[in-house]
């Protein structure tokens, strides 16, 4: 499913880091657009950049050069505070290695987003115990993280990434810590996430089956994006 | 706080470890609780010396006193008959030992009751109900409140046996002094009121004052009265404002009252580093988890917010029971602060702590704000770090290594301000302290570029001792150095505390006893018992002085006696000594020349003054001293300055024979005996005993046993200073201990991995405790020239801008030694507890991600 409305334009993004006296490019002057509703994969080997450019979209780090454009908002241009406020609405993220504040339920987890943007209302709650029935944690909303499996942490920052409505989510490695069989029930919550509920994603992986789920597939080779079509090997 | 979850996974984690938690507050608790403990012991010393002088003194505003100890009584019938001025009330007062069931010092107050009704209220209070007959009458009683009486264990018309001088009295308890407030109640606790005619008795002073106590109102100086009397009084004796006596004594105890203070300021450093370590651990701990809060949204202020209010949770439990602590420990140190007191300036009795709320306040703003100071950098480094290198724990190491060059660039800059400030000439203690602080942070500074040397030289010798193991923590030192750095600083410091003073005491003690071994040159020492033991102005009985001069087997006998005099614009004490045959000396000079001095010493307006007298008033040989004698005020030349550790208020020693000529006082204080060749010391001391007899209670003392003695006190008036270098390292134990822990609880997941690939608990323990072992090392050797330093600066500088003495520096190697082992003691001692956790920890939840 896919909409013409853009919701994400990125523009000669480039990132380098200086390691001792050399220069590494990460990013070389890339660009992307996110339309509203689709889930885009990028694909890459390890350390190609992809993180980078996820940590980039997401306002966490800023760009050697080039914009990241949400709407009027040009994250590039915003101070740290700003990005992080932005980030606190309109993002969520999930993470390869789950990331749950070990200190707070499962609920609090999931309402945490929330929380950090203003307090939580009745419906609020509802729709995050709500959501964690969805993900089928529903009877662990008062358990800490560490008494979790993986599978049921990553279904966990999948409710917390959906919470709060963000504009866009950006997930890491979702399943690469998971076996096959719980890979395959977040996957299926994914699969649910963007076909059923409607959101915008955009997801770093290696699992073929994600890929899949596709409506656009990226590849990010020496710091360079370039979009595969449905003929690519790569694909097949 | 913007989010209560933040706020609840803050709280959470306080919560979850527990001993870390519980570590970090006893060591703000410890650091409040010696700092408000001395302040408490201070003030409460300094309040019950303020009650009693307040009281004593009356509602009187004005005070004239004689040029020695004493003034006539025909002064006072004078200044009432025949000058006309009424509110006038004369005054015997000296201090009596007690025995029975508890020992102390009572203050004896001789009034006339008859001229009271003005002055001391309580006194009047009393009057009404007292049998005036009785209490003015030939037999000696006095008054005593019901709570004194009680404490003593005497009732009404029960005999208060008291001894003065060495010489024994009886007062018969005629009646209470009632009607006190709470406050004149705590004053009064070890006064004894007497008719002043009953003190003149006791103190052997027929026809002799202490005092006369005037009230002047504002206007009469106005009226000029005050000048008109100064010019009526006779130029033998002085006109005082009342509050001068007090002002004087409190003058006489700020050094030590201050050094005390800045010692227990070190403890309350040392705790510093203590919760600085802690508050780092938990930021670095939970680099991940902020990451995480980071990536979703929480703001750098949020971040900064929350380790804040944790370490606020912190400083603020830790100050309410450092508080509670303070107080507990006030009242062990007010006996302590007390007892130094009465061994060397002035009698004192402090029956009660005072909870004085300044320094309740004053501990609680030091006991939080030095928490939320020790926060503020690890709480910087948790928002500022980027959020992507927050989730890498490797990240902290990386900034420390980059940060070594500016660490050592801020060390040496700091030591070369406190340089500066040691040179600087001038009295002030406070920046001298300040320069000491800077040394501390200097060493602080320069501690991890000194580990990062250092474990790299011991790494291949720990590799031979003990392999793979021992490399690895070495290794592990260096590469945790942002936690090792700080563990180990704070236990290099609290270590060095105990070198720098240890040293210091042992220099001084050192120099003391040289002193003593050359002053103390006659055989056998005869004085009696004085409320102040440094200050030495009981008298002997005439008779008892003219047999003992009397003995056989004498060579000779020389007489000291000690006078509160006059002089300039301050009083101090006189000392008279009997000039010696020939130029000999017992004292060194430190300005003068013996050859000059002796003839004109012995006959001339000439006095010698002691070093500290010289450096309180900046007064030295050449210089002129105006005393204040029977014959007026007499110009007198500074002869030498000699260097004398007895006391440090100084003192000014003049001939028996000069001061005879301007003093109406025959009296001695003591008396030293040089035995002729071939007399047995053991005998001549039965041959005093017996001439003594049962006239006077008195000291008589071997040379060693005086000397033995001297040092005994010298000892005592430490004990409170040893205390607290005790409680320094007990706090640095706390820190070091909560340091260790949590660098390992840290790596439970590097050991887990280690325990994974086949390491055995045995080893894990090897591993931990090297670590710390090597941690305890290097804390102890970098302790050693700190600490020497410290001392240098305690000895050379704080000690001559406090009491202008000149100490020589002395210490043995065992000091240090014992110093190493202390550092590595504690070191392992603190290891123990992470070496069991980890050892015995199952590797499987510590490899689990989350």
């Amino acid at each position: 499913m896919s909409s013409s409305n853009s919701i994400l334009n990125v523009s000669g993004l480039s990132k380098s880091f200086v390691e001792g006296t050399q220069e590494r490019v990460v990013l070389d002057n890339l660009s992307l657009t996110l339309r509203e509703g689709e889930l885009v994969v990028l694909l890459g080997r390890s350390g190609s950049g992809k993180s980078t450019l996820l940590n980039l979209i997401s306002g966490l780090d800023v760009p050697s050069a080039g914009t990241v454009q949400y709407g009027d908002t040009s994250l590039s241009t915003l101070k740290e505070e700003d990005r992080t406020l932005f980030r606190r609405k309109q993002i969520g993220f999930i993470f390869q290695s789950f990331n749950l504040i070990p200190t707070l339920t499962v609920l609090e987890n999931v309402l945490l987003p929330i929380e950090l943007s203003g307090t939580v209302s009745k419906a609020e709650e509802s729709k995050a115990k709500h959501i964690l029935d969805t993900v089928g944690l529903g009877d662990r909303m008062n358990s800490f993280p560490d008494v979790l499996s993986g599978g049921e942490q990553q279904r966990v920052a999948i409710a917390r990434a959906i919470a709060h409505d963000p504009v866009l989510i950006l997930a890491d490695e979702p399943t690469g810590n998971l076996d096959f069989e719980t890979a395959q029930t977040v996957l299926e919550l994914l699969q649910h996430l963007i076909h059923d509920v409607n959101r915008t994603m955009l997801i770093a992986t290696h699992d073929r089956e994600i890929i899949e789920l596709a409506d656009r597939v990226f590849t990010l080779q020496r710091g360079v994006l370039k979009e595969l079509d449905a003929e690519n090997e790569a694909l097949k | 706080m913007r989010s209560s979850l933040l706020w609840r996974s803050s709280v959470r984690y306080l919560f979850t470890h527990p001993l870390l938690t519980g570590l970090s507050i006893l060591g703000v608790a410890l650091g409040v609780a010696v700092v408000v403990g001395i302040d408490l012991a201070n003030v409460s010393s300094e309040r019950a010396f303020r009650l009693s002088s307040s009281l004593v003194t009356g509602t009187a505003t004005h005070q004239i006193v004689g040029a020695g100890n004493e003034l006539d009584d025909t002064l006072y019938a004078e200044l009432r008959v025949e000058y006309g001025f009424r509110k006038a009330a004369p005054v015997v007062e000296g201090y009596a030992s007690y025995g029975g069931e508890s020992e102390g010092t009572l203050q004896v107050l001789g009034v006339d009751l008859l001229a009271e009704s003005s002055f001391r209220s309580f006194i009047g209070g009393a009057q009404s109900s007292l049998d005036l007959g009785q209490f003015m009458g030939p037999s000696s009683v006095g008054l005593l409140s019901e709570e004194t009486a009680l404490s003593l264990g005497i009732e009404l018309g029960d005999t208060l046996k008291i001894n003065i001088s060495g010489i024994p009295h009886e007062v018969v308890l005629l009646d209470f002094v009632r009607g006190l407030s709470d406050l004149d109640k705590q004053a009064m606790s070890n006064l004894l009121v007497v008719d002043i005619g009953t003190a003149q008795r006791l103190f052997s002073g027929a026809g002799k004052l202490s005092r006369i106590d005037l009230i002047i109102s504002p206007e009469e100086i106005d009226q000029g009265r005050l000048s008109s009397l100064e010019n009526w009084l006779p130029s033998n004796v002085r006109l005082q404002k009342a509050s001068s006596r007090g002002n004087a004594l409190d003058q006489m105890t700020k050094a030590f009252t201050l050094n005390l203070q800045a010692l227990s300021l070190l403890a309350l450093v040392v705790g510093m580093f203590l919760i600085y370590n802690i508050m780092t651990f938990s930021v670095v701990q939970r680099a991940p988890t902020i990451g995480r809060f980071r990536a979703l949204g929480v703001t750098q202020k949020e971040i900064y917010g929350t380790i804040i209010s944790e370490s606020l949770i912190i400083g603020v439990s830790g100050t309410v029971l450092g508080l509670l602590g303070g107080v507990m420990l006030g009242n062990g140190l007010v006996n302590l602060v007390s007892q130094t007191i009465n061994d060397l300036y002035f009698v004192l009795e402090v029956r009660e702590l005072t909870l004085a709320p300044f320094t309740l306040l004053k501990g609680a703003i030091l006991g939080v704000g030095m928490t939320l100071v020790a926060s503020l950098l690890p709480a910087r480094e948790a928002t500022t770090a980027a959020t992507t290198t927050v989730l890498r724990r490797s990240s902290d190491e990386t900034r420390m290594a980059a940060a070594l060059p500016r660490l050592i660039w801020t060390s040496l800059g700091a030591a070369v301000v406190a340089l500066l400030l040691l040179v600087v000439p001038g009295k002030s203690l406070i920046l001298s302290y300040l320069a000491l602080l800077l040394v501390l942070l200097s060493f602080a500074l320069m501690t991890p570029p000194a580990v990062t040397l250092c474990t790299r030289w011991i790494r291949p010798v720990l590799g031979k001792m003990g392999g793979v193991v021992g490399k690895m923590a070495a290794r592990g030192v260096e590469t945790s150095l942002s936690r090792t750095g700080v563990a180990i600083a704070a236990l290099m410091i609290a270590i060095s505390s105990t070198i720098g003073v240890g040293v210091m005491v042992e220099s001084f003690r050192g120099t003391v006893d040289q002193w003593l071994s050359y002053t103390l040159s006659a055989d056998v020492y005869i004085s009696p018992p004085s409320p102040v033991f440094r200050r030495n102005d009981a008298t002997i009985i005439q008779d008892v002085e003219r047999d003992i001069r009397a003995l056989d087997g004498i060579s000779g006998a020389y007489a000291v006696r000690t006078a509160q005099v006059q002089m300039n614009d301050f009083q101090n004490d006189l000392i008279i000594v009997d000039p010696r045959p020939g130029p000999t000396e017992s004292y060194r000079f430190k300005e003068g020349d013996i050859a000059s001095i002796s003839e004109r010493f012995a006959s001339d307006n000439v006095v010698k003054i002691s070093e500290p007298f010289s450096y309180r008033h900046d007064i030295h040989a050449g210089d002129t001293l105006q005393i204040n004698t029977d014959n007026g005020r007499i110009p007198f030349e500074v002869a030498a300055v000699y260097f004398d550790y007895a006391s440090d208020v100084g003192a000014v020693m003049i001939s028996r024979n000069v001061y005879n000529r301007h003093f109406d006082d025959p009296f001695v204080s003591g008396i030293a005996l040089v035995a002729s060749p071939g007399t047995d010391i053991d005998n001549l001391i039965e041959r005093v005993q017996q001439v003594v007899g049962g006239r006077q209670e008195v000291f008589i003392r071997s040379n060693r046993s005086l000397r033995q003695a001297s040092l005994d006190v010298f000892d005592r008036t430490f004990t409170i200073t040893q205390v607290l270098r005790l409680l320094a390292v007990l706090i640095a134990f706390v820190g070091v201990l909560s340091a260790l822990m949590a660098l390992q609880l840290e790596r439970g997941k590097e050991l887990a991995i280690m325990r994974a690939n086949g390491l055995t608990p045995r080893q894990v323990w090897l591993y931990v405790t090297t670590q710390t072992g090597l941690m305890g090392l290097l804390a102890g050797l970098f302790a050693v020239p700190l600490g020497l330093i410290l001392a240098y600066v305690l000895v050379f500088v704080i000690n001559k801008r406090s009491f202008g003495w000149t100490l020589q520096m002395d210490y043995s190697p065992d000091v240090l030694l014992q110093a190493v082992v202390l550092a590595i003691i504690a070191a392992l001692l603190a290891g123990i507890y992470p070496a069991m956790k980890m050892a015995s920890a199952n590797p499987v939840s510590a490899l689990r991600e989350d």
